[in-house]
């Protein structure tokens, strides 16, 4: 249960210990990527509440998205259209549906709990 | 046997994949198999995503510093960095003849080459009386600046510190301030009001400067170019005269008379 836990902190550790940094004309892209790998992250949590989650279909998302994001970001700098903004919208709110989801069935569960709990007591 | 337990596992996945999968079909081997394998899965992409977020934030907030200088002053960079190279070489070299002389003289007399050493060293230290060619500086109250009423107060400090490190730009190589001989550790400071070099306070209102230099040339060069400096006018605003004599070619510089003392150096045990 904490081993994700531990790889996002040991991710983070990594990534600000060894202070890695990237030429800022590649800074969009990467916010651009960071975007749909939280996208990717809240849509699998959502699918694991749901119980829907597919391994495949996470882990090629992650990906897919990522690639598909910056590849719109580069495609939209070279043509001068600000394309990027398509890839924020959608992921921005892809992003808040899945957290809102997310918030519905915790909470259900936690009156579910609450109920049963209620039920047993009064028994 | 194996291939038994191995469609076993892709069955339980298949099982594990399919949407009727949920918790009340619990298979106890392939379950954790799998749950493991999504595990790994999830943390790989979670390490991911937190170096992405944290290359992100350094990027953001700590953007590496742009090198911004003209070729000019990266020029001048080179040639004080070019000027260290040729002082560093130029130590190398003598510390080599140092060693030559050890080498020759260790059949002859390692006596005299030891002596040699210790009396270059105090040379450098100041521990010697030296003559040779320089500059007198004389420090005297205005005569004017009495008459119309100053106070004559003692020199400060600060001046004469500035003073000095104008003497050391310009090449000096032995300074004496009124009998007293700047070595490395010379400090020149206000104690009880008092204006002491090497803690013995300055016979004031007049006192010299004794200002060695390696030739007559360069006696030459720090008498113009302290007449050109600002420090006549320094000493007035002071109420004292600087008077800068004209380069003579034996000046006697006196020796550093106090016990050098050296609490950080430490002697060289025998073998190491």
């Amino acid at each position: 249960m904490w081993l994700p836990f531990l790889g996002l902190v040991f991710g983070l550790a990594l990534g600000l210990l060894t202070n890695i940094q990237i030429p800022s004309m590649y800074e969009n892209y990467l916010s651009i990527a960071v975007l749909a790998a939280l996208d990717t992250l809240f849509g699998g949590i959502r699918a694991q509440l749901q119980q829907v989650y597919d391994d495949k279909v996470f882990v090629s998302g992650f990906f897919f998205n990522i690639v598909l994001a910056a590849g719109l970001a580069f495609i939209g700098v070279n043509l001068g259209i600000d394309l990027y903004l398509a890839a924020i919208f959608a992921f921005g709110v892809r992003l808040f549906q899945n957290i809102a989801i997310i918030r519905r069935i915790l909470l259900t569960r936690l009156d579910e709990k609450r109920h049963k709990r209620k039920k047993t007591s009064i028994e | 046997m194996f291939n038994l337990a191995f469609s076993y596992i892709v069955d339980c996945r298949k099982l594990y994949n399919s949407k009727s999968y949920s918790e009340g079909h619990t298979i106890r081997l392939g379950g954790a198999i799998l749950k493991r394998n999504m595990y790994t899965r999830i943390t790989i992409v979670l390490f991911i995503i937190g170096l992405m977020i944290a290359v992100q934030y350094n990027t953001i907030q700590k953007p590496a510093e742009r090198d911004t200088r003209d070729i000019w002053a990266i020029r001048e960079e080179l040639a004080q960095e070019k000027q260290r190279h040729s002082a560093l070489l130029a130590e190398i070299r003598s510390l080599h003849e140092v060693v030559d002389r050890y080498e020759q003289s260790e059949k002859v007399n390692q006596q005299a080459a030891l002596n040699e050493t210790l009396n270059r060293l105090k040379l450098q230290a100041g521990l010697t009386e030296v003559i040779g060619p320089g500059v007198v500086l004389r420090v005297e109250p205005a005569p004017e600046l009495i008459e119309m009423g100053y106070e004559i107060k003692e020199i400060s400090p600060d001046l004469l510190t500035q003073l000095l490190n104008t003497l050391f730009k310009n090449n000096a190589t032995n300074v004496s301030i009124d009998g007293n001989r700047v070595v490395q550790t010379t400090a020149i400071r206000d104690i009880n009001g008092k204006t002491t070099v090497n803690s013995i306070p300055l016979s004031s209102p007049s006192f010299e400067i004794f200002v060695g230099t390696s030739d007559y040339k360069a006696a030459q060069k720090m008498y113009n170019s302290l007449q050109a400096s600002t420090f006549i006018d320094s000493f007035y605003l002071d109420n004292f005269n600087l008077v800068i004599e004209e380069p003579i070619e034996q000046l006697q510089i006196p020796a550093f008379d106090q016990p050098l003392t050296n609490d950080y150096l430490a002697e060289v045990k025998k073998g190491d």
